[in-house]
């Protein structure tokens, strides 16, 4: 483990996020509810950036952010030089609820961005046939979500992100509504499956072994309002052991470093 | 819990049929009781006069035509009525639903109008369309459109943003987000919506046949009522409540088959 270097502008960044701010008008009208504050940091090619940092600190709202979902008070995303303006396929998003859409079946969910998109049918069929089978659920084809386990639905979740082939993946707490053994194997799953198909990944948690198990690099984040406190370089070999002295160790570093939350 | 008991020569399915069939069959016998036996017999024919003439009424006509054709006619009208009401509340209802300035427009006009009865509008009915067809199809496309139109509405303001976000994430437009989400999105409400409407319209069509007409089912009650003929006014009530379930049911067997991916949950 090394510190990183401070935030030096890269021309080889896929995603970079220039000093992002963003406040909310709070409810009882008066003044400013202030999210995210200074946020600045990039994400490189094939790097799997890991945002961690506890409870309610914004991590969602930076996620929205980089996705063009919502817009920062302050500050500019860059996706290689050019400004997010809105939503792109370019950046495929996986959701902690899975958001799939529960009147298609797996496979039209999985082909729903190239069939937006316009691809021909064939090429369709073979994106689709290709990443149920990268997140194992050949079969599932003509299932409905609701007929599938939290896990199988997440891997869904993942294979429709894939399907359109992004620059880049947005993963906000993806894991996070699963029961610790599930979460456990589609920890290893998505590590197994980004291997195989590397990804500029900026993954979202709140769970240290999961930022540990899966980073290429660890941004600290602060409580409210979220800015950037730390940031680790994870050098460990994958596949990675939960219990290795290393990864202990680090572990131990980080949550020493993290914020209290209530 | 039936299944436990000692008696399982019967499953469920066959024991609910069983007591459909007593409750029914109970009602029968309280009904031809209270009309042969108390004082009631004089505006209330007994069942069994009213079953053999509704059943005699299928072969033998009543004013010009036989029970089937008087149905079909009633159900003519509540189909094109209702084929209108459909279009024009999902129409309406999703626009609501999803424009914010179509929502503002429409939504004061419409909640003026709602709570007006259909039957409230007949004689403004017969001002404008005449004695036609075409009054009866306006009467019965009040009586089911309000209903279309506000399970719509409430179904596409419902629709979960994050689909709508997720949409978009996978390069959808708007017209796409709209077709692709929005309307699937909305489909179960829609359904509710035509259910209650179908029912809805069923029970105008008596109200709209009450204008000038000489066939339908409401006419064979409205011509009852002027000619003091009591079982033909019970035989159209009994032969409007037989059609009017027949059709809740086949808008929730469509439903059902339409909505699969609603009803799996808990898998």
């Amino acid at each position: 483990m090394e510190r990183a270097e401070g935030n030096v502008g890269s021309p080889a960044a896929v995603l970079e996020c220039r000093n992002v701010g963003r406040s909310f008008d709070s409810y009882d009208g008066g003044g400013k509810n202030e999210v995210l504050r200074g946020m600045d940091f990039e994400v490189h090619e094939n790097e799997f950036l890991v945002l961690f940092g506890a409870g309610q600190c914004g991590k969602t709202t930076l996620l929205n952010i980089l996705a063009g979902l919502d817009m920062p008070t302050e500050g500019q995303v860059l996706t290689r030089g050019k400004k997010v303006t809105g939503p792109a396929p370019e950046r495929g998003m996986v959701y902690q609820k899975t958001s799939l859409f529960p009147w298609m079946t797996v496979e039209d969910n999985v082909g729903f961005g190239p069939k937006v998109q316009h691809m021909p049918e064939n090429e369709r069929q073979a994106r689709i046939k290709k990443y149920l089978e990268l997140v194992g659920l050949t079969g599932f084809e003509k299932n409905y979500p609701s007929q599938l386990s939290g896990g199988m639905r997440q891997r869904v979740g993942i294979a429709r992100a894939y399907a359109n082939q992004p620059d880049i993946m947005l993963m906000d707490e993806p894991f996070g509504h699963l029961d610790a053994q599930t979460r456990y194997m589609m920890e290893e799953e998505l590590q197994r499956i980004w291997q195989k198909e590397k990804r500029t990944v900026i993954f979202v948690t709140n769970n240290i072994e999961e930022a540990l198990f899966l980073a290429d690099r660890i941004i600290l984040l602060t409580n409210c309002p979220t800015h950037i406190k730390e940031e680790y370089i994870i050098n460990m070999p994958h596949p990675r052991d939960y219990v290795d002295p290393e990864f202990l160790r680090l572990r131990q570093l980080i949550t020493d470093n993290m914020d209290l939350t209530l | 819990m039936i299944d436990n008991t000692k008696d399982s020569r019967f499953s469920v399915k066959q024991l609910i049929v069983i007591y459909t069939i007593i409750s029914l069959m109970s009602l029968l016998a309280v009904w031809e009781l209270v009309a042969r036996f108390t004082k009631a017999s004089m505006f209330l024919p007994p069942a069994s006069q009213v079953l053999v003439a509704f059943c005699r009424s299928f072969v033998e006509p009543i004013g010009k035509r036989t029970m089937l054709a008087h149905i079909g006619v009633s159900l003519y009208r509540v189909g094109v009525a209702f084929f209108f009401a459909t279009i024009a509340g999902i129409a309406l209802g999703v626009g609501m639903g999803y424009s914010r300035l179509a929502e503002a427009i429409l939504k004061p006009i419409f909640e003026f109008i709602r709570p007006i009865p259909p039957l409230a509008w007949i004689p403004l009915s017969i001002l404008w369309f005449g004695l036609g067809d075409t009054g009866k199809f306006f009467i019965i496309f009040l009586g089911c459109f309000c209903f279309i139109t506000v399970n719509t509405y409430d179904g596409a303001k419902n629709v979960d943003p994050e689909l709508i976000g997720a949409a978009r994430m996978l390069g959808a437009n708007e017209r796409q987000v709209f077709f692709e989400i929005v309307l699937p999105s909305s489909v179960p409400y829609i359904f509710a919506g035509l259910q209650i409407a179908v029912t809805a319209g069923w029970s105008a069509v008596v109200g709209a046949e009450m204008i000038q007409s000489n066939e339908g089912v409401g006419w064979m009650i409205v011509r009852g009522m002027n000619t003091g003929n009591t079982v033909q006014i019970m035989v159209g009530i009994v032969a409007i409540g037989i059609v009017g379930f027949i059709l809740a049911n086949l808008t929730s067997a469509l439903e059902r088959r339409l909505c699969a991916w609603n009803e799996q949950k808990g898998m």
